[in-house]
């Protein structure tokens, strides 16, 4: 170990060479993110004048006009597509990953490799690719009419079929943290509680989930949050009864010239997810806490 | 809580049986439920990703029935100049968020680990903000600030906003690999008579360099496949690759989109084993998959 | 038989939801050229090679070549895949001889003087088109045609599958209530055409955006709501892939529907008795063309009925020019109902350029439609 005399007292010219180097990133993100955030907010409360040009102003209109039953609809719809989609990501992340981390020896990382791949090809690509799956003459359902299933049936354009897509555009997020998170995971902890507890089921559960929740809560931010926004699965999948408040607001902006509405309605959405992410923090800060008890 | 630390005190407790691998029942039992939801899990991800590529090949402009193998998709790409114009866009626009968003987020990953003062907080929440917000939001932001300033939406306008989501991932993956480095190393070197910026020069960023690969590599795939984010801050002309393809999915020329989607991935695919090739070719201890474990 | 990509022509539609963001703001934004508007016509005689600026794959390649040939002259093309890109490049400054927008964009185009004044005597095969079709002599959007000739022409129906719902509907909108075709059913994913559609049903004018009438079309886009199976811009796929029965259609599509089926005769379409809204294609030569004689000669040569009827023959559009209209019917002969006649242009069911507070009206409604109170 180094002797304290040899160490050179610490100057304060290299403390501030680090905040220097916080400055472009800041500064950047300030200028490009945070203030076109402001923008957003006090565009929200704009008009619209004849030309279609956006302009700043001091109505409460459209702040009013998204608790109508409207849009409160949709919002609430995209909530419960959003939780629907993450629990079942967590459902299917849970099993894959552990698979994967605690099982799949020499040939993890290649599985790993294999899980994200696909997600480097085109997002729309695959969707457009589910779509041409699921279409009504498609293989797959002309087999499930062999099957006997009735001939009304169809998976698109349904809110199954919703969820569906955005479970498969964002599961990965949800596999990648828990994955990690098992991968580092002490064994003889899961080892210990078959010992404790005898059956896998329980051990699971009272082990290796609480173990592991760091990545789960990392997966399901990661999850939730981007579902709540998402529109693309509703235009490709879905049908008229399964419009999310992205498909909304996208429609604001282009076909129907109301940027102060669209803005709005990007704002609630914005305090809807940040109060779920306040109840996340939450819970994380409080796990940290006992953590480190 | 508890049970964890009933299992930890087994763990501690002096009559343990020896460490070592245990034949039988425990670690090394197959679970099989879990297997099969994997085999399930990985044959559903790749069905549409095996539709696009096969259909890609189609003789026919059906979606539903394979008739032939043909190369016409991949010829009609190729000889839409409209579509290469796009691709060139979409590949430029990636390159300069790359580069943008690396030098940028070097820097800041630095900042965060090392700087002691009050802007390291505000920066790391600043940062981390645009992670958790849906794209479709920082899309419409982006949108605003531009048409605010009075800037068209156009190629210039792509590469800012692209750059600026990208700073965040790179920071996030960079500051692991920053935070792990070890100072004395740095101190040495000028122990030894280099200056700081010699030492951070001829010491860390070596040491850094494939993590700093890596995350490029992976911050220009994820620019090149983005479409939220292009969509609402792209000009027309020419648009980027997937904006182009969300326009040909609502609207119908589907055929060709199968050999882009097909051309992409494998592009991707490409991209992705360099990045994974380069933390062996520098010879860097540790798992290259650590970019995706965390 | 060919079998293009027809479907370029839908990016003009498309590209309304996809970048209209420049469409009216642009107006702001555009500045117009120095130049003033020319109050002298274009004179027909060649002054250069073309620079063509289009849809990709909109003439048959014959045609240019045979233009190249008699006239000495090289035809440059460029493509544009919607209006707005159009007009981006147009107000870039680049300069492009002879340009093809739709008439809602050169009422656009003509009002802030961005065309050159045509006058219709100087081409030779102009009167095939405004001796016999007198609408296009003094349409809406270009006072008595000084600034665009007519190109195509198509119209919005209803195209269903005959093996399923039988041979012959009602002929009204209200044939989209099918009672076995309920679920099944789509419209298109286009405010202007799903409000027109319900406006020309209960007799209201065509861009109505009254709060009354407004009020009345969500209503009773209501009662659609349980026959529907979505929105969709992507007709003829939805019909050859077996997921519609039935489709609010662009006449357009049913070549390319046509072209792609395995069996075209189980399929029909139809117009409505209430009315079908029309839209059409223009030529138009840009104020800053440097070539402008050549254009116009390009015009009158592409007006020549074999031209014309070559040009038919590749995209599947029908022409508003005398003599043609049998090589149209000929093509379209399954469905008969794709023809855009005199009688059809005269009813004047164009979608028109509306004023913001009418078009946020219409969005809300739309809104409100969409989401299915």
């Amino acid at each position: 170990m180094t002797h304290p005399e040899s160490l050179p007292p610490r100057p304060a010219r290299k403390e501030r060479l680090w905040t220097w180097m916080l400055v472009p990133g800041t500064a950047w993100m300030s200028v490009f993110f945070v203030s076109a955030l402001l923008l957003l907010i006090a565009l929200s409360f704009g008009t619209t004048d004849a030309l279609g040009n956006p302009r700043f102003g001091g109505t409460l209109d459209n702040v009013i006009g998204v608790f109508t039953p409207t849009y409160l609809r949709v919002i609430i719809r995209s909530l419960m597509y959003a939780v629907a989609a993450s629990v079942i990501c967590l459902v299917i992340a849970y099993p894959v990953a552990y698979a994967i981390a605690r099982h799949g020896g020499r040939y993890k990382n290649a599985l790993v490799a294999l899980l994200v791949v696909p997600f480097f090809a085109n997002y729309l690509v695959r969707m457009y690719g589910w779509q041409t799956l699921l279409s009504d003459e498609s293989m797959l359902m002309t087999w499930l009419r062999h099957l006997g299933v009735s001939a009304n049936f169809h998976i698109l354009d349904t809110g199954a079929a919703v969820i569906g897509g955005l479970v498969y555009g964002y599961v990965v997020f949800m596999i990648l943290p828990i994955y990690a998170s098992l991968e580092r995971m002490d064994g003889a902890l899961i080892e210990a509680g078959r010992d404790l507890y005898g059956s896998s089921l329980r051990t699971f559960f009272t082990v290796t989930v609480p173990a592991s929740r760091a990545g789960a809560y990392a997966g399901l931010a990661l999850v939730f949050l981007p579902a709540m926004g998402d529109f693309i699965s509703s235009q490709l999948l879905g049908g008229p009864d399964n419009l999310m408040v992205g498909n909304l607001i996208q429609e604001k902006f282009f076909a129907g010239q109301n940027w102060p509405l669209g803005a709005a309605l990007t704002m609630a959405l914005m305090v809807l997810l940040l109060i779920c992410m306040f109840a996340y923090l939450r819970q994380t800060a409080r796990d940290a806490k006992e953590a480190r008890r | 809580m508890t049970t964890l630390v009933a299992a930890e005190r087994e763990l501690a407790a002096p009559q343990a049986p020896p460490a070592g691998r245990r034949k039988g029942s425990g670690m090394n039992r197959k679970p099989r439920f879990a297997i099969a939801v994997t085999v399930a899990f990985f044959v559903l991800l790749y069905l549409p990703i095996f539709a696009v590529v096969l259909f890609s090949f189609n003789t026919k402009k059906s979606l539903t029935v394979f008739e032939g193998w043909s190369l016409r998709w991949y010829q009609a790409f190729f000889n839409d100049a409209e579509l290469t114009e796009s691709l060139q866009t979409s590949l430029v626009v990636a390159a300069a968020a790359m580069v943008g968003s690396v030098v940028i987020g070097v820097l800041l990953a630095f900042g965060l680990v090392r700087a002691r003062s009050r802007l390291g907080g505000a920066a790391n929440v600043i940062m981390l903000i645009p992670l958790i917000t849906p794209e479709i939001v920082t899309g419409v932001a982006s949108l605003m600030l531009f048409k605010g300033v009075g800037l068209q939406p156009s190629l210039t306008t792509l590469m800012l906003a692209q750059t600026t989501f990208s700073i965040s991932y790179v920071t996030v993956i960079l500051r692991a690999r920053v935070a792990e480095l070890n100072p004395e190393v740095e101190q040495a070197a000028m122990d030894l008579g280099a200056t700081r910026f010699q030492a951070l020069r001829l010491v860390t960023l070596p040491v850094m360099w494939p993590a700093i690969m890596s995350a490029a590599i992976l911050i220009f795939t994820i620019v090149f496949d983005d479409f939220v984010l292009a969509f609402f801050t792209s000009g027309v002309d020419p648009q980027p690759l997937s904006v182009r393809i969300y326009s040909a999915i609502r609207f119908g020329i589907q055929p060709s989109i199968n050999a882009v989607g097909t051309l992409m991935l494998v592009g991707s695919l490409v991209l992705i084993a360099i990045a994974l090739l380069i933390p062996r070719l520098f010879g860097r201890r540790g798992n290259s998959f650590d970019l995706f474990g965390g | 038989m060919r079998t293009p990509d027809v479907s370029r022509r839908r990016f003009l539609l498309g590209s309304a939801g996809v970048a209209a963001l420049l469409a009216v703001p642009s107006c702001a934004y555009m500045t117009p050229k120095a130049q003033q508007a020319a109050t002298k016509p274009v004179e027909p005689k060649i002054d250069g090679d073309l620079v063509y600026f289009n849809w990709a794959d909109y003439v048959d390649p014959s045609v240019f070549e045979g233009f190249q040939n008699e006239y000495g002259v090289k035809v440059v093309q460029s493509n544009f895949d919607s209006m707005e890109s159009m007009q981006a490049k147009l107000a870039a400054g680049n300069q492009y001889d002879i340009i093809f927008p739709s008439a809602q964009w050169v009422q656009k185009l003509v009002a802030a003087n961005q065309l050159h004044t045509i006058d219709p005597s100087t081409l030779k095969n102009a009167p095939l088109i405004f001796d016999h079709y007198a609408y296009f002599a003094d349409p809406w959007y270009d006072a008595k045609s000084g600034h665009s000739i007519p190109f195509s022409m198509y119209k919005t129906g209803i195209a269903w599958r005959k093996d399923k719902l039988g041979e012959t509907l009602t002929g009204g909108w209200s044939d989209l209530w099918n009672e076995t075709s309920k679920g099944r059913t789509f419209v298109l994913d286009d405010r202007d055409e799903v409000l027109g559609m319900l406006s020309l049903l209960l007799g209201y004018e065509l861009n109505t955006a009254g709060d009354r009438e407004l009020g009345n079309i969500v209503d009773r886009f209501r009662s659609l709501r349980p026959y529907l199976r979505g929105f969709s811009s992507d007709d003829y796929n939805n019909l050859l892939s077996g997921d519609a029965w039935m489709h609010q259609t662009w006449s357009g599509d049913m070549a390319a529907l046509l072209w792609q089926a395995e069996d075209a005769s189980i399929y029909g379409f139809e117009a409505p008795s209430q009315g079908t809204p029309i839209n059409s294609d223009t030529y138009a030569i840009p104020i800053n063309a440097r070539h402008p004689g050549t254009a116009l000669l390009f015009i009158d040569y592409m007006l020549r009925p074999e031209n014309v009827e070559k040009n038919i023959n590749y995209i599947g559009y029908p022409m508003p020019v005398h003599g043609t209209e049998g090589v149209y019917q000929e093509l379209v002969a399954d469905y008969p109902e794709c023809t855009v006649t005199v009688a059809d242009l005269a009813r004047d069911l164009y979608f028109s350029n509306d004023s913001i507070a009418k078009t946020q009206a219409r969005d809300a409604a739309y809104t409100e439609m969409k989401v299915g109170l």
